[in-house]
């Protein structure tokens, strides 16, 4: 019961943590309400694809369809870091727009990619670690032990739920540019973790070369094979023994958003 | 032709692939209730090989060690294979990332 709590807790925290962001951030500057729409219709198609992903890791045994849903998972990782980082740099650009002009008369267009974006990085949210918890679930439910399986998972959920909704009052407690900025560094925190876990992936797939592998040891100060460490790993892009490729990718992640962040800034 | 010639490359490409990944020495690891047997795995240093990681449940279990880059979920009675390549000498940690309480395992390359 408390392990599910945790794995629960854990795997679904990603998801409600950005969708509590989004949802603090469309409150001070979506008056038109279409913002939360898509961002609860991401939602849904999110536990759809959850499923779905989950059920064909379920049924995939083979190597070869193995090594294709490893390059799907990679590939969803490279997505949604890519697309948090954009939204977060539409973000940033709206809400100077729309504080300047009390009228958000930004194109039609611009509104409704943005809003696309914020729908497809709730989905991607869910359905990534989603489907690991409909696989985690899946387990318990095998192993009989329903009052486990449903005191846990529900634990879990509400749990998760909790630590966004507080997440999310805080912010929104903030005066809006602090809001932004605060929700804008959290996320993109998530996507350069997101992006070092794609890396990583590739890496260990042998699609990239770690190059020199470990670069330190860090594993003393925090070892990221206990569960606090892990946790940090996860949300953070923290590794204890980071390949150069990794470390590089990481570095060079931080550096285009650096540039990118100034440019909105001015622009 | 030069279609015909870039098929036999390539068939030559895949059955050669096939082939390598066909050799390579496999290892056996189980993952049962949690655990993960057994906990400490010895492989040859600097030679790819595969793990045959099977979950005999109940409950699933997820292969996941962030030092060798892998991340493996299984749900219960499942079997999936992972190729390592090449490692330097030495203790390589992984875990059980459903069960990390019980599930510690570490690959020594010797």
């Amino acid at each position: 019961m408390g392990n599910a709590f945790f794995v629960v807790w854990r795997e679904s925290l990603e998801a409600f943590l950005i969708a509590g962001i989004l949802y603090a951030w469309l409150q001070g500057n979506d008056p038109g309400g279409k913002g939360k729409r898509a961002l609860f219709i991401g939602l849904a198609a999110g536990v759809g694809l959850a499923l779905l992903l989950g059920w064909a890791l379920l049924t995939v045994q083979d190597e070869l369809s193995g090594n294709a849903l490893e390059a799907f998972q990679t590939g969803t990782l490279l997505v949604a870091a890519g697309l948090i980082t954009q939204m977060v740099l539409w973000m940033r650009k709206n809400g100077r727009q729309m504080k300047a002009r009390l009228h958000a008369d930004l194109s039609a267009a611009a509104e409704k990619s943005g809003f696309v974006g914020v729908a497809v990085v709730a989905a991607l949210a869910v359905a990534r670690e989603g489907a690991e918890t409909v696989i985690f679930l899946y387990g318990m439910s095998q192993e009989g032990d329903y009052g486990a399986l449903i005191g846990g998972a529900l634990a879990g959920f509400a749990g998760a739920g909790a630590t966004a909704w507080l997440a999310a009052k805080s912010l929104a407690r903030l005066n809006i540019a602090l809001l932004l900025r605060l929700s804008s560094i959290l996320l993109l925190v998530l996507a350069s973790a997101l992006f070092v876990a794609a890396i990583d992936r590739l890496i260990g797939a042998g699609w990239l070369t770690p190059m020199l592998d470990p670069v330190w040891d860090t594993s003393l100060l925090i070892d990221d094979t206990t569960k606090a460490g892990k946790l940090i790993a996860d949300f953070s892009g923290y590794r204890a023994r980071p390949a150069l490729t990794t470390l590089l990718a990481w570095a060079a992640y931080w550096i285009v958003v650096f540039i990118a962040w100034r440019r909105t800034g001015r622009g | 032709m030069k279609h015909a010639l870039h098929s036999v490359v390539f068939g030559l490409f895949l059955a050669l692939t096939a082939a390598i990944a066909d050799d390579l020495p496999t290892y056996k690891l189980l993952m049962k209730d949690g655990r993960i047997i057994p906990e400490t795995l010895e492989v040859p240093a600097g030679t790819r090989f595969r793990l045959e990681v099977k979950n005999e449940g109940p409950g699933a279990a997820e292969f996941e060690s962030l030092e060798l880059k892998k991340e493996l979920v299984l749900a219960p009675g499942v079997t999936r294979s992972l190729v390592f390549f090449p490692m330097k000498p030495g203790t390589y940690k992984f875990f059980d990332d459903f069960h990390p309480e019980t599930g510690q395992g570490r690959i020594v390359a010797k």
